[in-house]
């Protein structure tokens, strides 16, 4: 490796910086506030995700079944709905485990000794291998002689992905307009420097650059820029992570965010990523913009 | 070494800069194209360097035809052709040397070809002396000479002047022309556009006068005025 080739490379791209430190301390705090906002938001995107599979994994489907329905005909069903590979696993619930179960939760609420007949049914509870097909299981068990009614948790799963779905939206609207921001931030700051070093371009073209050569110190300055904005951002979150989420969890239990299951490792990966392409690009189309002009 | 065939150049504003100019410099020539200022002096030097493009007509540097030439390779085109300016374009920020190495280093010559070539081209100007000065400590002479310095440093086969002398003393004027018929001689084609008479006249060169963009005399050792000889 030629190291008077490499000095004159990083002198230029140094050069490139220092010439619009403004310009350039500017980019980079835009860039690590676009990546806080968006570590924020693809961290809760995340964590509600993972509530989200963990309420769908406790969906089940519950068929009520008539009254005095012989135990023989009660195991047939159970066994045919064991053979169906959309169910993850089948239980029986007699009546009078039903009843205590009752008892046990509404103790301290409501006093149900006073009911003296139970009127609770024998229950079959299915829990489905994904959540989503409780709905076409329970419209296949409704069918059943035996079965008097079902619940097939299907509007708990319908609320949520509801919720999902314009969480999702509004926060893919405020990522693009956050990375459009820092995309014309850095692009005007790498066309201020290319402004500020037309002369060096213009002697750089005539003694034969090729447009590569012209372009790596500024694209380069790009990926500097997203980088090292991306880095200060992710200090900013790392100190938020490690001071916010245990005290959201110990003063917001009843939050259904599980924070401490996101893979935060991956997470500023993908951001660390998303900065230095962001700032590449910017810079590639500002640079590659004056060159045509030349 | 230069052909120019039929070519006229019409910029965006209207302007007609040359009109159906047909040129040919042979390798190893000298020649002053003389006129005064917008007559086609500069342009038909940027034609040369591919800074602009003939309207029509065809121009070729050292056989090879420039209309047509991808982008890609105008690069290439230019290290056969060094260019210096009447305002010199050095880099303030850099020292003499720094300035003639930065026209290698960006064509991506290595560091030992760099130590190698600077210091023979600075000693061909002869401002070897004044190598760790920046250009705003220098006289107009050394500048031009810096900027000629840079130019030659990739070994073109042809120098295009543009102004050389424009703001230089007639005594810096001579030894700036006198540096560049040097070069001439080891075999370097030199075309200077200028209209320093004095200098013209004194070295009794090929000259090419253009009038309103058209070649309207080309003389062998000739002056800046026709019909003195």
């Amino acid at each position: 490796m030629d190291w008077g080739k490499v000095r004159f490379f990083w002198a230029e791209v140094a050069q490139n910086f220092t010439r619009n430190l403004t310009m350039a301390v500017t980019a980079i705090g835009t860039v690590a506030i676009a990546i806080v906002l968006l570590g924020v938001f693809l961290f809760l995107r995340q964590s509600f995700d993972l509530a989200i599979a963990t309420v769908a994994g406790q969906i089940s489907v519950r068929a009520y079944l008539k009254d005095s329905t012989p135990q023989a005909q009660i195991d047939s069903m159970m066994q045919a709905l064991r053979t169906d590979p959309r169910v993850a696993s089948v239980r029986f619930i007699d009546k009078k485990h039903a009843m205590a179960d009752l008892r046990r939760q509404m103790r301290g609420q409501m006093n149900l000794d006073v009911i003296n007949v139970n009127p609770l049914p024998d229950t079959i509870e299915i829990i489905p291998r994904d959540p989503y097909d409780a709905p076409a299981i329970a419209s296949g068990v409704e069918l059943k002689p035996i079965v008097a009614k079902v619940n097939d948790g299907g509007n708990v799963t319908n609320e949520l992905l509801k919720v999902d779905a314009v969480f999702s939206a509004a926060g893919l609207a405020i990522v693009a307009m956050l990375i459009l921001a820092t995309v014309l931030l850095i692009y005007n700051t790498i066309r201020l420097t290319v402004f500020a070093r037309q002369r060096e371009i213009h002697i750089m073209q005539l003694v034969g650059a090729t447009r590569w050569t012209v372009r790596w110190p500024f694209v380069f300055e790009g990926i500097l820029s997203g980088a090292i904005g991306a880095v200060f951002g992710l200090i900013v979150l790392s100190i938020a992570y490690r001071t916010l989420v245990p005290k959201i969890e110990l003063n917001l239990p009843f939050l259904p965010l599980k924070l401490e299951s996101v893979p935060a490792g991956h997470l500023a990966f993908e951001l660390l990523l998303v900065g230095t392409v962001v700032g590449m690009l910017a810079s590639l189309v500002s640079v590659g913009r004056y060159l045509r002009t030349t | 070494m230069i052909v120019f065939q039929n070519v006229s150049l019409v910029y965006p504003n209207g302007v007609h800069a040359l009109t159906n100019v047909d040129l040919t410099v042979s390798r190893g020539e000298f020649i002053f194209l003389v006129g005064s200022t917008g007559q086609g002096k500069s342009t038909l030097l940027k034609c040369v360097y591919r800074e602009v493009s003939p309207t029509t007509g065809d121009v070729s540097v050292d056989g090879r035809l420039l209309s047509g030439m991808p982008r890609g390779q105008i690069p290439m085109l230019r290290r056969k052709v060094g260019v210096v300016f009447q305002d010199f374009r050095l880099l303030h920020q850099k020292t003499v040397w720094e300035n003639v190495a930065y026209a290698l280093q960006v064509t991506g010559a290595g560091s030992r070809d760099v130590l190698r070539r600077v210091p023979r081209m600075l000693d061909l100007v002869g401002i070897a002396h004044k190598s760790k000065m920046f250009p705003h400590e220098l006289s107009g002479g050394e500048q031009q000479r810096t900027a000629i310095a840079r130019s030659l440093v990739n070994n073109p086969l042809i120098l295009l002047c543009d102004e050389p002398t424009g703001n230089l003393d007639p005594e810096t004027s001579g030894e700036i022309m006198a540096l560049l018929a040097r070069i001439n001689a080891k075999g370097t084609t030199v075309v200077v556009a200028t209209h320093n008479q004095a200098i013209v006249d004194r070295m009794r060169r090929r000259v090419v006068r253009l009038v309103n963009g058209r070649i309207a005399h080309d003389e062998e050792q000739g002056r800046y005025h026709v019909g003195l000889g």
